[in-house]
């Protein structure tokens, strides 16, 4: 069973890196592919022995399991690219955020009649072995899919199967999970330097208590409040820091990150089924590349404030 | 739930051989059993041999359940169901024409038979049938009956209010463990001491400023407490809690609403 990426960046990276440190996966077996490789991780990830190509067709062909791991405006190219190169045996998963299986389904279908379809959201962690990621399965995803890639996934974090409609808000939580940690880890240094400690050590003893706190946590059945509790001496000094940070509001900080977070989520899914992209976003990425691919048109004339259609046969379906 | 209604149903004059409960798996059978309630498997047993139904299954298997037992359910019988969210139209679309239907809304605490429960009657059901049902669950807690709209207020107020009074517990033991106190001391009486005010607004008739004010001593600890929950702002989030836990009980019984109707 091999397994491929169409996409060569921060997540294929992370993940060969940790599924390759789990073992389950052989480096060499593996295919990338990128429209540009100069990117530092398309280096890491030649380091690791993986074989990236600038051609998503071979990449479909040397595969098995095939991740989309690129940005989601991307997607709809990808899949027009490797449409006619899908036979029985892919099982396509998706890590793009806001991309539905609908959206996917119905794009394969052009091209194959029954696509495999999962879709999953992970976050960086997995580089390390602790990722946390959820998965949902398409319409004509079997059992087994799910459970390879459940294994796959649960071999670099905790992996578990949810009902698409949940994505978003893991997506919010778990997905930018990591972003509040290092926020979280920046200042908790930052404090600690005030306080007199040099910064290295001041990082290191933030993140070891951030990591010690979230393995007691996992390991306890008690409620995160009474662990809490557990470390706060009466007039103690962790008692006084706790109520600094309730008067600045903390808990609802978190509450309406974690809520931002997934409701612009939806907001990107609702902008990607409108199937239209403006040129400044497409900019960010490295679409010139992708255009030189054969297959891949672009209407509308380039450089003008036209809107380009990113769907290179033009299919106006009508949005639900 | 419906262990907490046959708790206080029991408590009036009611016999347990009066009562039977179902359930698709026996995992719940036990307390009621103990009660001396008879249990079974077929939600048909319980609908043909009782004059009172309540329907106290999770919001989203109600429109399912009624499909199953509405066609044994008589003008004789009483309906109530407990289900978050499920309107009065959508249970009465869902049975017969002319079922007398009610909706109850009561809260965790009915499990100490010290509930708040509020009741809203459907379109047949007269005051008689209110009547009944208030005097069965008397024993429960505090029964209300009101118009439908007041429910969602209800479920804001006291279903979600009775997780505000934890969330302030939790505060108020932690400001005691600041001053130096420990914590499983602080906690139980943080519990005490909102049981201690609870009962006695409830039971002096006066209005809670009244009482406020009767614990406050010129220049005392008291007042200085509240001053700084005032600055807190204390009062503006707890109404906007009940509005926010309002206004999301609204929203869901609106969705419920779309989905029982759609099928």
């Amino acid at each position: 069973m091999s397994v491929g990426f169409i996409g060569a960046g921060q997540l294929t990276h992370a993940l060969v890196r940790g599924l390759s440190a789990a073992g389950v996966l052989a480096t060499h077996k593996i295919t990338a592919s990128s429209p540009d490789t100069d990117l530092p991780t398309v280096h890491g990830l030649r380091k690791l022995g993986v074989n990236v190509t600038t051609s998503n067709k071979e990449t479909v062909s040397k595969s098995d399991v095939l991740f989309l791991a690129v940005k989601p405006h991307i997607i709809p190219f990808v899949l027009d690219e490797i449409g006619p190169e899908i036979e029985e045996r892919h099982l396509i998963v998706s890590c793009a955020a806001g991309v539905t299986i609908s959206s996917i389904e119905k794009k394969l279908s052009q091209y194959r009649s029954e696509p495999k379809v999962m879709r999953c959201m992970t976050n960086t962690p997995v580089v390390v072995r602790e990722g946390a990621t959820v998965y949902a399965t398409g319409t004509h995803a079997q059992v087994e899919d799910g459970r390879l890639l459940e294994q796959l996934m649960a071999s670099v974090g905790f992996c578990t199967e949810v009902e698409e409609d949940l994505i978003d808000a893991v997506t919010g939580l778990s997905g930018s999970g990591p972003a509040y940690a290092f926020l979280a880890v920046d200042a908790l240094s930052d404090g600690g330097v005030k306080m007199g400690l040099p910064r290295r050590l001041a990082v290191r003893l933030a993140a070891q208590a951030l990591l010690g706190a979230a393995k007691m946590l996992l390991d306890s059945e008690q409620h995160p409040g009474q662990l809490k509790d557990n470390v706060c001496s009466p007039g103690g000094a962790t008692i006084h820091a706790l109520h600094v940070m309730e008067s600045g509001g903390f808990r609802s900080l978190l509450i309406n990150a974690v809520e931002a977070s997934c409701i612009r989520t939806r907001e990107l899914q609702f902008l990607a089924d409108q199937e239209q992209i403006s040129p400044a976003a497409i900019k960010k990425t490295t679409l010139d590349k992708v255009l030189q691919q054969p297959g891949v048109t672009m209407s509308g004339g380039v450089g003008r404030a036209g809107r380009i259609s990113i769907f290179t046969q033009s299919n106006p379906k009508s949005k639900k | 739930m419906a262990y907490g209604i046959a708790k206080g149903i029991l408590s009036g004059d009611v016999l347990p051989v009066n009562v039977k409960v179902s359930a698709p798996s026996p995992r719940n059978f036990g307390r009621f059993e103990e009660l001396g309630i008879s249990v079974t498997h077929f939600n048909s047993d319980v609908v043909s041999g009782s004059d009172l139904v309540f329907v106290a299954v999770k919001p989203h298997l109600v429109p399912e359940i009624l499909r199953e037992i509405s066609q044994l359910v008589t003008q004789k019988h009483i309906i109530v169901s407990v289900a978050a969210g499920v309107t009065l139209a959508t249970l009465e679309l869902l049975l017969p024409k002319d079922s007398v239907i009610l909706r109850l809304m009561p809260n965790l605490p009915c499990l100490l038979l010290e509930g708040a429960l509020l009741f809203s009657r459907g379109s047949s059901a007269k005051p008689e049938d209110a009547a009944l049902l208030s005097s069965l669950l008397q024993h429960c807690g505090l029964v209300e009956e009101g118009p439908e709209a007041w429910i969602d207020v209800h479920t804001g107020l006291s279903g979600s209010g009775v997780a505000f009074v934890y969330l302030f517990a939790e505060a108020l033991a932690e400001g005691a463990v600041k001053m130096g106190m420990p914590s499983s001391l602080a906690h139980s009486i943080a519990a005490q001491t909102i049981v201690g005010a609870g009962k006695l607004l409830r039971d002096t008739g006066k209005h809670p400023a009244q009482l406020r004010s009767d614990v406050c001593t010129p220049g005392g600890t008291t007042i200085y407490g509240l001053h700084a929950l005032e600055q807190g702002g204390l009062r503006a989030a707890t109404m906007s809690a009940v509005e926010s836990a309002t206004e999301r009980a609204r929203e869901l019984g609106q969705k419920s609403a779309g989905a029982g109707n759609s099928n």
